[in-house]
């Protein structure tokens, strides 16, 4: 616990958190506002031409609040994310090593686990804190345009669990090198790649594309999405932060025996 | 006899003596420890007691193995031959319980910039499982005797580097270990601040094991009563300081593998 607090008080002693948590509110605000205002549009623009005046009744059951405006904005923040979270992450470890403050955490009776489980739990609160920032603007206005508090939750998770994914992915790179940079720029790489596989579907033959389909974040994402929470998909987040956890463990390991 | 020979030969002919020294007299022993990082070879089988309850200095050239010597010694590192012991403890084994019984001040304040001294003395007795009216206590004993009251709520990063190393001891005695391991410890400080924390590791002396690396000569022959040298990894002189360090040669224990390495 005297890590985490630490580290909490180190996150938001400085301004760079205040930044992350404005940037990210601001650039949703501005995706959710920019697909709400395209869908206004659309909607003057049926309404008029088929009746030559706003009659409702006549809107095409695809043009919706939640495939027009939510859906995409759900989309386009989950890519966002994969862009934004390396950029928090990719100081976690790396800085430690970098400031030589890790081997002071080390000499002061804190092990490698502790340590690890100390540095995910920060990054995770810090993570859930910023989702639920981004969310408070599309979740207000769609609840008011009548989509049910139960898809709501399901995409509310389906964006934490996939913030804490990458956020994994962002910290098990940040725990094997001591340069941010590095940290960071391998953590998109890595993201990306785990993204989505469906463009390797054509060069690949039936039972390699499924695994690897397995292996993506977008579709779990997706599920999630749509209001689905299946079992298969809380197991591969919760999976993904054990294999993270393991991996920035072992990181510690490798660096006593010196490789 | 050539006296770098001589010097390189001396724990050689005291080992007999070292390995008969009692368990409990010693804080930490080394036995053939060697490191090796990649085709570099830090530390090249190295015998060493060092006295518990005694101002031990390791002395050596930038480069010799005393930063290695010091991280196998608290875990942070592992050995790539032999053994070491610290308070009779296997950091290889069991680091936790090395570290509970030792303090340990960097080469540099590796500090948190973004802290106050008291939040960061505070996170530090958290760390060693200090709590409620203990680590308040504790907290409050370091800062009143490294004479830190004037900047206890002060930025650690706003701090002159004379106060910062006065926070890296606080924070090595904050749980009142037997042994301590200072690492240059005044590296980088001006005249003034050096003797400050000179004073401070002075009042330490008698009350418990101290191992001071440096490669400041003056600095060992004030504070410590027992030295080591050692140069490329090797111990090629330990004994009392007085004898090693008054010896007419003692500077070329520092530089004789630098010249020949092998």
């Amino acid at each position: 616990m005297a890590l985490v607090r630490k580290d909490l008080a180190s996150l938001f002693g400085a301004p760079t958190a205040y930044l992350a948590l404005t940037m990210i509110a601001l650039v949703t605000a501005l995706i959710f506002f920019d697909h709400l205002r395209q869908y206004n549009l659309m909607l003057f623009l049926v309404t008029t031409n088929t009746m030559g005046g706003f009659d409702f009744g006549t809107i095409p059951e695809t043009i919706n609040l939640w495939d027009r405006v939510f859906s995409p904005v759900m989309d386009s923040l989950g890519l966002m994310l994969v862009g934004a979270i390396p950029l928090i992450t990719m100081r976690v470890f790396a800085e430690e090593r970098v400031r030589g403050t890790d081997e002071l955490l080390i000499t002061t009776h804190l092990t490698p686990t502790r340590i690890v489980l100390a540095k995910f739990t920060v990054t995770y609160a810090f993570v859930a804190l910023m989702m639920a920032v981004s969310f408070v603007y599309p979740m207000a206005a769609i609840e008011q345009g009548g989509v049910g508090i139960e898809h709501l939750a399901a995409v509310f998770m389906g964006l934490l669990l996939l913030a804490w994914g990458v956020a994994s992915i962002g910290l098990v790179c940040s725990a094997f090198t001591s340069s941010q940079l590095v940290a960071a720029v391998s953590g998109w790489a890595v993201a990306f790649v785990l993204w989505d596989f469906s463009w390797a579907n054509a060069f690949v033959s039936d039972e390699i594309a499924r695994f690897l389909e397995a292996l993506a974040l977008y579709p779990r994402f997706a599920a999630f999405s749509e209001g689905i929470v299946s079992l298969a998909n809380l197991v591969y987040f919760a999976a993904l932060a054990l294999v993270a956890l393991s991996l920035a463990r072992f990181s510690f390991d490798l660096r006593r025996v010196g490789a | 006899m050539d006296p770098t020979e001589a010097a390189t030969q001396s724990p050689e002919a005291q080992r007999p003596q070292t390995q008969s020294t009692k368990a409990q007299d010693v804080a930490i022993r080394a036995r053939g420890l060697s490191r090796r990082f990649g085709s570099h070879l830090a530390l090249d089988g190295l015998d060493l007691d060092i006295p518990a309850r005694a101002t031990f200095g390791l002395l050596g050239a930038n480069g010799a193995g005393k930063t290695t010597f010091i991280r196998l010694c608290t875990g942070f590192l592992l050995p790539s031959a032999g053994s070491v012991e610290v308070q009779g403890v296997s950091p290889c084994v069991d680091p936790a319980a090395v570290q509970r019984k030792l303090g340990f001040v960097m080469e540099t304040s590796r500090l948190y910039p973004e802290l106050k001294v008291e939040g960061f003395l505070r996170f530090c007795g958290g760390a060693r499982d200090l709590a409620g009216a203990e680590l308040r206590s504790a907290v409050q004993g370091v800062i009143e005797r490294f004479h830190l009251e004037p900047v206890a709520r002060r930025l650690i990063g706003n701090l002159s580097k004379g106060y910062q190393q006065r926070v890296s001891l606080a924070q090595a005695f904050i749980h009142d270990p037997p042994l301590v391991i200072v690492d240059e410890p005044t590296g980088g400080l001006d005249p003034v601040q050096k003797h400050e924390v000179q004073q401070l590791l002075r009042s330490l002396q008698g009350e418990r094991t101290v191992l001071l690396c440096t490669h400041d000569l003056h600095e060992a022959e004030t504070l410590t009563s027992r030295v080591a040298i050692l140069n490329a990894g090797r111990l090629v002189a330990e004994g009392k300081t007085s004898e090693v360090l008054g010896r007419g040669d003692a500077l070329s224990l520092f530089e004789s593998n630098r010249r020949n390495p092998s």
